[in-house]
């Protein structure tokens, strides 16, 4: 202390050498614990370099406010700029995944966020019927216009030429493939439809809504089609259990879509910037749920609905489906909120 | 290919910490983050290489189809997965952005969230792989669409490509959505203090002579003692700038040794500057009183 006292009473020392000499030996154990985590992660830490890295981030911080209004030394104020900046990346780079917040994820942030947009999802919802619609109405007056609205490899001779047998055929057969595989290729190929709805988005929401409109013809088109054959119940119960999560999730998907077109034609109150990064998250949290639901879908689809034949209990799978689906999406995530609500009105 | 060598245009951005002091980050640039995710694409290439021989193998022994569902699982994993996966768990970088010593940060200084990194992650796939596609094989991905219809969509597709190129901060769509920003990891070495080691005041300036130099001046006499230093300055180089500078400000003493005067003229000159800072009174310049 009196060796500082002297040295800064002399007029030839600057100030910022004296500061430097104080602090020097903070910096350099700062530096070599960044090192390590920068290399290795905040696990290589012990717990007492654990309970002394906090302190020295913030010892080093505020000698880079000191150095920077009252110190001359520019090759000390680079290195304080440099250091502080690696300590923060060390100390707040990424937030670890913590226990639970997978869990946290699915079953609160998911539907919290599908029921923020509400508004794209019944719009999502809206353009999809509406393909639905049109290709039936078109398909009443030619059923040739099938053909336009069903690509061939898709329809898989499923189409205005095959005879009722064949069609009914369709929908009762026991596949003999692997059942697990086909399963798996049905949720790839999905999640990758409604990840490109999302991602589509970005283009101010048109080719979202182009796909989602596509893809309500697709489905209008296959229901006419097996309604003209009077196939329409049993196709339905061919098609609720697994669609039920799997149009649910293209429809989430181009919602999320929509939401960020939203975002940058009307920006609102934000910043286009800021309205971007709002939207997206939220999206991108919505998708993430989506590819857990096109993964159910696909074992649904490639795995129930090629062993369950009877009507009766696939329409039961669409029910048991429908109420899990619309039960997570209306319900999670809200007792927290009614709970926080009820110690709102008991302050009051 | 001048505009990847980007010298000059470093671009340096600040982020207010939890602690609220200001942080500057140097912004990666483009042929770094080229390199680093052209690094990644090799691991990926890689890795599905092995899930592929892995499960030809595997179906070759059991004589099952079953094991073909690796690859499946495995392209969508690598896809989708492999750049999210890695910065939840590195802590904002992957193998290649380690390599060129780079990371992803959140633009507005709170910590990089698990959202973000998906949000950035997801896009990755209109804004890169989709344009690739469309430009080398269209009709994957349009079927026979009109060209008027999918021109729009391509041009769009292109031009978010190529965002970074005229971006501020060097964003790309994925950055712009998860509110991230790529930067270098800053590394400066803790150089000696050119004042440390001088012999306390013994060349005795007075206050008036130290009123003639301002912080740029000092910031060139530093440098040149540590050219000195560094063998890159001659003592004559020296000895020009120690009388150039004694005959301003009117030392008498002798200047046998330039650099002994330097460094005493150095440190007490820097002591002075310091002091008026203290009180806020700012000397930029020589020009300035």
């Amino acid at each position: 202390m009196s060796m500082a006292g002297k040295r800064r009473a002399d007029p030839a020392i600057p100030r910022s050498l004296a500061f430097r000499r104080d602090r020097e030996h903070v910096w350099a154990e700062l530096d070599e614990l960044v090192e390590k985590v920068l290399r290795g992660g905040l696990h290589v830490l012990d717990s007492e370099q654990l309970r002394r890295l906090p302190m020295l981030y913030r010892a080093t911080v505020s000698s880079l406010a000191v150095a920077r209004k009252t110190a001359l030394d520019k090759a000390l104020v680079a290195y304080l700029e440099a250091l502080a900046a690696r300590a923060y990346l060390a100390m707040y780079g990424s937030r670890k995944a913590t226990r639970g917040s997978f869990r946290r994820a699915l079953m609160v942030s998911f539907p919290q966020n599908v029921r923020a947009m509400s508004k794209e999802v019944g719009v999502a919802f809206l353009i999809t019927l509406l393909g639905m619609v049109v290709a039936a109405g078109l398909m009443q007056s030619d059923i040739g216009w099938y053909d336009a609205f069903v690509a061939p490899e898709l329809a898989g001779g499923r189409d205005p030429q095959a005879s009722t047998e064949s069609l009914r055929d369709a929908l009762y057969g026991g596949g003999e493939e692997a059942l697990s595989l086909f399963a798996t290729y049905l949720f790839t190929h999905n999640a990758g439809i409604g990840l490109m709805a999302f991602a589509l988005g970005f283009a101010a929401g048109i080719p979202t809504a182009l796909l989602l409109f596509t893809n309500g013809l697709m489905l209008g088109a296959f229901l006419s089609l097996y309604a003209s054959r009077g196939l329409l119940v049993p196709l339905v119960g061919w098609l609720l259990p697994h669609g039920i999560p799997e149009i649910g999730a293209i429809v989430l998907c181009g919602a999320a879509g929509l939401h960020l077109g939203r975002a940058m034609l009307m920006p609102g109150q934000y910043t286009l910037r800021e309205a971007i990064r709002r939207a997206g998250q939220r999206a991108s949290m919505v998708v993430f749920g989506c590819i857990v639901l096109f993964a159910i879908a696909g074992v649904v689809e490639g795995i129930f609905r090629q062993v369950i034949l009877d009507d009766r209990i696939r329409f039961g799978l669409a029910a048991f489906n429908a109420l899990w689906f619309f039960g997570w999406l209306l319900l999670g995530g809200r007792p927290k909120r009614l709970r926080r609500e009820r110690r709102l009105k008991a302050k009051k | 290919m001048s505009f990847l060598s980007e010298p000059d245009e470093r671009q340096f951005l600040e982020v207010i910490g939890p602690e609220g002091v200001p942080l500057t980050f140097p912004a990666a640039g483009i042929s770094e983050r080229a390199f680093a995710f052209m690094i990644d694409l090799l691991v990926i290439t890689i890795a599905f290489i092995i899930i592929l021989l892995g499960s030809v193998y595997l179906i070759g022994m059991t004589g099952m189809m079953e094991p073909a569902m690796l690859i499946m699982v495995g392209l969508f994993g690598l896809r989708y997965g492999y750049f999210a996966g890695f910065e939840i768990y590195w802590q904002g970088s992957t193998p290649g952005k380690r390599l060129m010593n780079l990371k992803v940060i959140s633009r507005d200084g709170t910590g990089l969230t698990t959202e973000a990194i998906i949000a950035r992650n997801l896009m990755r796939d209109v804004e890169l792989f989709l344009p690739m596609i469309a430009i080398l094989s269209p009709s994957s991905l349009f079927g026979d669409t009109a060209w008027w219809l999918t021109a729009p969509l391509v041009l769009w597709l292109i031009a978010m490509m190529l965002l970074p190129f005229y971006a501020k901060e060097r964003t790309r769509v994925g950055d712009l959505v998860g509110g991230t920003v790529v930067v270098r990891v800053p590394r400066v070495e803790l150089i000696a203090d050119e004042a440390a080691g001088v012999g306390a005041g013994e060349l005795g300036f007075s206050p008036s002579q130290l009123g003639h130099y301002g912080e740029s001046e000092l910031e060139t006499l530093a440098r040149l003692l540590r050219d000195a230093e560094a063998g890159h300055a001659t003592v004559a180089d020296l000895s020009v700038v120690a009388s150039t500078i004694a005959g301003k400000i009117g030392y008498g003493g002798s200047l046998a040794d330039p650099e002994t005067f330097l460094r005493g003229f150095y440190a007490a000159q820097r002591s002075a500057l310091e002091k008026r800072l203290l009180f806020g009174r700012r000397k930029a310049t020589k020009h300035e009183r």
